[in-house]
C-alpha cells in the first residue's frame, strides 16, 4: 500500500497492474494451460476451499 | 462479421454420462455468471466504449466467450447423451425433459431460463469495466464450485481451462479500465 501511495495513485478508482512481456511458453503448453503467460496461470486446487 | 472454425477451442471430454453433473454445468450456459451472459454482455457494450483497444478487448473477450459456450453445450450434450426420461427424473431434470427432451436450452442449475437482466450496458465505460471484471471473477468461483462437484478428470481438465481463461480475462478488462481512466483525465488536461 505504501507503494502504491508513493506512486501517486488517484484515490476512489481501481487499477491492475499492466501486464510486461516476459516470456511466454510454446503453442501447445500454452493451450494446455489455458495461457501463454506463466505469469498469469493460477491453478486452483480444491484444498483452496477446504484449507 | 465472424469466421467459423469446424471445432472447439479445447477438447470437451468426459468420463462417462453424469446426469446430477449436467444439471449444475448448465449454468455457465445460461446462468447469470455463464458463458451466455459473458458474451452477449462484452459483444453489446463493445460499441460505447471510448477507445478502439477498448472495443477490441470487448470484441475479443465476447468472441471467445462464444467459443467457450460451444465448449459447455458439448459436456452438457456428452453428460446428458441418451438419458431416458426414468434417468433424468431421478437427477431432477424431470423438468428439464417436460419442457426440452434431451435439447439444451439457457438455464442455470436451477432450472431458471436466462434474462437480459443478468447484464446491463450502463454506456459509461468505467462502470462497465467494472461490471465486466466482476462478471470474470464470477466466473472463475462458478468453475471452481463446478470443479468441486465433480470427479471427473477429463471433466475437471477442461473447467480448469476456462477457468484460467476468465483470469487471463480479468487481467485484459483490469488493463482496458486503465486505458480508460487514463484517456478521461487526459481529456481534462488538454
Amino acid at each position: 500500500m505504501n507503494e502504491m501511495n508513493r506512486m501517486m495513485l488517484r484515490l476512489a478508482q481501481a487499477y491492475v497492474p499492466f501486464q510486461v512481456y516476459v516470456n511466454r511458453w510454446d503453442p501447445m503448453k500454452s493451450l494446455m494451460m489455458g495461457t501463454i503467460f506463466p505469469e498469469l496461470y493460477r491453478p486452483y486446487y480444491e484444498s483452496m476451499r477446504r484449507g | 462479421m465472424w469466421i467459423y472454425e469446424k471445432k472447439l477451442q479445447y477438447p470437451a471430454k468426459v468420463g462417462k454420462a453424469d446426469l446430477k453433473m449436467a444439471k449444475y454445468l448448465i449454468t455457465q450456459y445460461g446462468g447469470p455468471d455463464g458463458e451466455l451472459s459473458a458474451a452477449l454482455r462484452y459483444l453489446n457494450q463493445r460499441y460505447s466504449m471510448p477507445t478502439n483497444v477498448t472495443k477490441a478487448i470487448c470484441n475479443d473477450i465476447g468472441t471467445e466467450e462464444m467459443a467457450h459456450l460451444e465448449i459447455i453445450a458439448t459436456l452438457v450434450y456428452k453428460l446428458t447423451k441418451d438419458a431416458t426420461a426414468e434417468e433424468m427424473k431421478k437427477a431432477d431434470l424431470g423438468g428439464h425433459y417436460a419442457d426440452h427432451d434431451n435439447a439444451l436450452f439457457y438455464v442455470d442449475a436451477t432450472g431458471n431460463p436466462w434474462t437480459a437482466t443478468y447484464i446491463q450496458a450502463k454506456g459509461d465505460p468505467v462502470a462497465d469495466l467494472h461490471e465486466d471484471m466482476a462478471a470474470e471473477e464470477k466466473a472463475r468461483a462458478t468453475y471452481q464450485w463446478l470443479i468441486d462437484l465433480t470427479d471427473d478428470p477429463d471433466l475437471k481438465d477442461t473447467l480448469n481451462f476456462l477457468r484460467v481463461r476468465e483470469i487471463v480475462h480479468f487481467q485484459r478488462f483490469g488493463e482496458a479500465l486503465n486505458l480508460v481512466q487514463e484517456h478521461q483525465n487526459s481529456k481534462h488536461h488538454f
